[in-house]
């Protein structure tokens, strides 16, 4: 006797069983049933790439307002919305993020420029200092509480995360009380005559104070003790700024005159722990997300750059560290005078030399508001693709490529050609002196200069 | 500053923070054996990780054999070797996960089985296959009975629809499970092939001087007048490339989601006999009248493979789609045989017989049954005994036969998903049972019999979506995606070795690869070994043993002072001493071979310095 049986499929199984229910659907793992699984999965790959490219719109608005060039900005303490401004022709401008308009505007705050702005102790108090040698306390209604002043012109103004205390950039570095008119502390050298540009207090050590001197140095200061400079070192070029990333208490990053930016560990001054090369121009300002796993930074050039700090533990991103993760720029957008992130990490804002405030997305291509699961599946697939794809060469093509102005990509041009040349001369150099003489140093031991006792 | 470190006792400067990795480890593996007091209640010490996790159902299981998890333990960056061990616990996770889903598929695989030897299942015919079948299956069995010549027939991917066409001009496409007609057509003229194109909504034909697109109405959309006298078609579904090929000789692809025509290549050989498509490649198969079977690709403009199958013209092909994705192919040809062939191995087939009645008909089925129509018969053959390498020409082991009254034979073609051949032939049509042809299990992303109007326009556009470029088409579908071959670039150090002459590119204008290789920090080490994965049979301990060997070997004269010297001097400049270091040890490695192979072939080494007498030696 043989036995029978021939395949049949019984359509009741692979129909709705009532009208309005979902078709069954089967699934077969079997390779063969799959044929170009590779190949597919790589077209995938390629227009889920391209899609993110087509997707990737930053800018978001642009919060007008100053008729000068804004030189300083400042996110309010605890709020997502609020910003202050100041400007070169002396006004203060408070803009709400959530609704782009203009809040309290202070006209002729200072006499010349605002050079630096911080909220007081009571968030609801903004600080100011200016060329004019004051620093000025105003109330929410655009009073001067509080004048403060100095004898010389102030640079810049950071007020302590805790204690109703503020620190001053001038000739020298002052520690001031909000009650009291006359400064508690004159933390620089007497001897010195260099000028302090820019200075904050650390988020974590809340009496650290690092500086920036304008003789190429960076000065960290511990406030409480009798002799305050802790360490200052001299680098090769001048720094703008100095930045304490919230997530590693012993990280500091510098955005340099020389076009890159550097983060150092506070425990290890010698040498930078990453440079991050990029910008065709002096790197003006710069600031940390704040879950300290990127930063951004604005330039000289018209763009602004974000760059994932390496080693920070981050989402591991396809750019190796060192360069910019992503390149911000926009016709009437002039030189960058001022970024930072909002507390949530979604936005950008940058306030540049034409005086206007720009809001920009921290992800370009991420989609604003509310995203159903379904698409938020498709979108954390087609992430999934490019990570794995990014090897491909035109997938890794299109993921990386990014259309620049044509004066910073001619400029970046110029600076690669005279880099290579400048190398490939010091090869042919040491090719030609005596044995063990003309050693190589390392592109980071040429930063530091000395440390100065 | 030290004060400051010193209060916050999170951070320790550099120099103090490796012994105290060390010594918190020690006291934390203490602590796990004896917890005590307070330490044993702080569970911030430890991470939240292991307090809190997803539920055990809905884990993905770490894989059983711990073995087929590759270790990298070569590669010395942590964080690419970190990346590279997860990538392959993964693969490893997914392949054991496909396991468990085979064992959930529910379809069965329709069968035919003796019970003893004296019982064959070529006696049982089909009214025997059919009455025991019953239902559903039962109405496999069918036969049209048709006027206008000899007819072909074509089923979409799914298998639920049907075309035909009849040597004079008769086309019909219908769905045959619910028995609706879709169109019908009296084209009046000769046709001689046709196809569904993507899904039933379009079919192209080959009339008599151009190709013919129409939709499932039976409304002629296109006339692609640059296909003349074509006389066979296939459509490659994931790339949506209609080839064709016509009596002059040239096949041709026209893209059917843009309308154009990509390629067209001369085969040379006059008009085609016979065609085909490779279902995992999307290679096309020609067979010619001299005998000659070609593979061709929209990429080359020459054939890839031509092989020389029989000794009259080539009257069928057909390749198996079952069996590792392609790897057999069956010609028969106007001598009279029936031909296997191994596609990686193209000397000599595997197996060869001859048919009755002439030149026959050949189709692979899903499952890997191979049916053969000639004279007056179908005959199948089931897949372990088709494949395996037969000396003498005879006949393999018969599963079912069937006869046809009706000569020639013009077409088989078995339904995707079902257990049908359906036989086109002089006098129309007929559809046998043969059991255990079909995949019993359809998947629904690719081929579904029973999606509805919504599934198969988004599949339509889900396959737009994911069209292959035509420039993909290789015969080796596994190169998307893998390693770039490496550069043949020759670099200073090796040039100097092997007293070449290179033009003097300077060490900063050299790619990293190159730099990397001169500064000696290459990882060279790579070793892809695929005889490790599949390393599962008794001999694995042998290759253990010898690859400890292996290390040992290499250990070996590690400890040369030259050698040492070579290593700390990886510096990024090129040293001349370390140049000449590197030629010298170059040297010894030379004679250690020669040496050795001195020894192997009992000859004595002698070191001969060459002579100017040498040109008048005799050469041996």
């Amino acid at each position: 006797m043989v036995k029978i049986s021939v395949l049949q499929h019984v359509p009741s199984a692979h129909l709705p069983t009532r009208p309005g229910d979902p078709t069954p659907t089967s699934r077969n793992l079997d390779p063969l049933l799959h044929p170009f699984s590779r190949a597919r999965e790589r077209t995938r790959a390629l227009n889920a790439v391209k899609m993110e490219r087509m997707f990737a719109r930053p800018f978001v608005a642009s919060l007008e307002g100053h008729v000068d060039a804004i030189e300083c900005m400042r996110m309010k303490p605890g709020s997502l919305s609020e910003v202050v401004s100041g400007s070169w022709d002396g006004e203060i401008i408070k803009h709400d993020l959530s609704t782009r308009t203009k809040g309290l505007t202070i006209s002729q705050a200072h006499k010349g420029k605002v050079s630096g702005i911080t909220y007081g102790q009571n968030s609801e108090n903004v600080l100011s200092c200016g060329v004019d040698r004051n620093v000025k306390l105003w109330d929410s209604e655009g009073k001067a509480l509080e004048t403060f002043t100095g004898k010389t012109a102030f640079n810049a103004i950071d007020h302590h995360f805790t204690d109703p205390i503020f620190a001053t950039a001038s000739n020298t570095v002052q520690i001031w009380d909000e009650t009291k008119s006359t400064a508690l502390l004159n933390l620089a050298h007497s001897a010195t005559t260099e000028t302090i540009t820019s200075l904050k207090f650390h988020h974590s050590e809340p009496s650290l104070l690092g500086s920036i001197g304008s003789s190429r140095t960076f000065t960290l200061y511990d406030i409480r003790s009798s002799s305050p400079i802790e360490r200052q070192i001299v680098m090769a070029f001048q720094n703008t700024a100095i930045h304490f990333s919230p997530l590693l208490p012993t990280q500091l990053l510098l955005p340099s005159e020389d076009h890159n930016l550097y983060t150092f560990d506070l425990r290890y001054l010698k040498a930078p722990t990453e440079i991050y090369k990029g910008h065709v121009a002096s790197a003006t300002c710069a600031a940390y997300s704040p879950t300290g796993l990127e930063f951004v930074s604005g330039s000289w050039d018209r763009t602004i750059k974000i760059w994932n700090v390496k080693d920070a533990g981050g989402p591991s991103s396809n750019i190796s560290g060192g360069k910019s993760r992503d390149t911000y720029h926009t016709k009437r957008m002039q030189r960058i005078t001022a970024v930072c992130f909002t507390p949530d990490a979604q936005h950008i804002l940058s306030a540049s030399d034409d005086g206007n405030m720009r809001i920009w997305k921290a992800d370009a291509s991420k989609k604003q508001g509310i995203v159903t699961a379904r698409e938020r599946a498709a979108i954390e697939y087609r992430k999934a693709l490019i990570g794995r794809w990014k090897g491909d060469r035109e997938v890794g093509k299109v993921e990386r490529r990014r259309f620049l102005p044509k004066s910073v990509y001619q400029a970046g041009k110029l600076k690669r050609t005279m880099v290579d040349a400048r190398k490939e001369k010091e090869d042919r150099r040491r090719k030609h002196t005596r044995e063990g003489e003309g050693k190589k140093v390392a592109e980071r031991k040429k930063v530091v200069v000395t440390e100065q006792a | 500053m030290d004060s400051l470190f010193a209060k916050a006792d999170a951070i320790q400067p550099l120099g103090k923070k490796r012994k105290a990795v060390h010594s918190s480890k020690s006291a934390s593996s203490s602590k796990s054996t004896k917890p005590s007091g307070k330490d044993a209640d702080d569970h911030t010490l430890s991470s939240i990780v292991k307090r809190t996790s997803t539920p055990k159902s809905l884990r993905i299981p770490e894989p059983s054999d711990a073995s087929q998890v590759k270790k990298y333990s070569h590669i010395a960056n942590k964080k690419l070797r970190t990346e590279l061990v997860r990538q392959s616990t993964h693969n490893a996770q997914a392949k054991e996960m496909l396991a468990d889903a085979e064992m959930l598929s529910m379809g069965e695989r329709g069968m035919l089985e003796v019970e003893n030897e004296m019982e064959k299942t070529w006696r049982v015919g089909q009214s025997e296959i059919a009455s025991s079948a019953g239902g559903e299956a039962a109405k496999g069995k069918q036969e049209w009975k048709l006027d206008g010549g000899p007819y072909k027939s074509r089923y979409t991917k799914n298998g639920r629809h049907l075309a035909i066409i009849g040597k004079h001009g008769h086309a019909a496409t219908f769905d045959w499970q619910a028995g609706t007609l879709h169109t019908e057509l009296h084209l009046q003229e000769t046709c001689r092939d046709i196809t569904f194109l993507h899904d039933q909504s379009h079919f192209a034909v080959a009339q008599k001087k151009y190709i013919y697109i129409y939709d499932r109405d039976g409304v002629e959309l296109h006339c692609l007048k640059s296909h003349i006298e074509p006389t066979r078609l296939e459509f490659l579904p994931y790339h949506w490339l209609l080839a064709s090929v016509g009596n002059a000789g040239y096949l041709k692809y026209q893209d059917t989601s843009t309308g154009q025509l990509l390629v067209e290549h001369r085969t040379k050989l006059g008009s085609p006999s016979s065609m085909t498509q490779n279902p995992h490649n999307a290679v096309i198969h020609l067979g010619h009248q001299n005998g000659t079977v070609t593979l061709w690709t929209p990429n080359l403009p020459h054939p890839a493979v031509r092989l020389l199958a029989h000794m009259g013209p080539v009257a069928s092909v057909s390749v198996d789609p079952s069996h590792e994705g392609g790897r057999y192919m069956a010609t028969s040809g106007g001598d009279g045989t029936v031909k296997v062939w191994d596609c990686r191995n193209w000397k000599g087939a595997v197996r060869e017989w001859s048919t009755r009645g002439g030149s026959a008909e050949v189709t692979w089925s899903a499952k890997g049954v191979l049916a053969v129509g000639s004279g007056g018969s179908v005959n199948t053959y089931t897949s372990p005994t088709i494949h395996a390498p037969h000396q003498d020409h005879r006949q393999p082991p018969l599963y079912l036969t069937h006869p046809i009254p009706h000569r020639p034979i013009t077409s088989l073609q078995f339904a995707p998903f079902q257990d049908i051949l359906t036989i086109g032939h002089a006098d129309g049509l007929s559809s046998i049972l043969v059991p255990g042809a079909g995949e019993p299990n359809f998947d629904s992303t690719e081929a579904d019999p029973f999606e509805n109007k919504k599934s198969r326009r988004e599949r339509e556009v889900r396959g737009l979506l994911e069209k292959i470029q035509p420039d993909l088409i290789t015969l080796d579908t596994d190169f998307a995606g893998s390693l770039a071959p490496a550069t043949n670039l020759v670099t200073q150090t090796q040039a100097t070795l092997s007293g070449k002459n290179v033009p003097d590119v300077p060490f900063a204008k050299l790619p990293r690869m190159e730099r990397l290789k001169v500064s000696g920090k290459a990882d060279e080490t790579e070793v892809v070994s695929d005889e490790d994965e599949s390393g599962d049979d008794d001999d694995g301990e042998k290759k253990r043993a010898s690859k400890e060997e292996r290390e040992k070997r290499k250990m070996r004269g590690k400890g040369k002072s030259l050698k040492r010297y070579l290593r700390k001097q990886r510096k990024n400049v090129i040293d001349p001493t370390a140049v000449a270091i590197r030629e010298k040890l170059g040297k010894q490695r030379e004679q250690k071979r020669k040496a050795a192979l001195a020894a192997i072939s009992g000859e004595p080494m002698e070191e001969r310095k060459p002579s100017a007498l040498d040109r008048f030696k005799r050469a041996k």
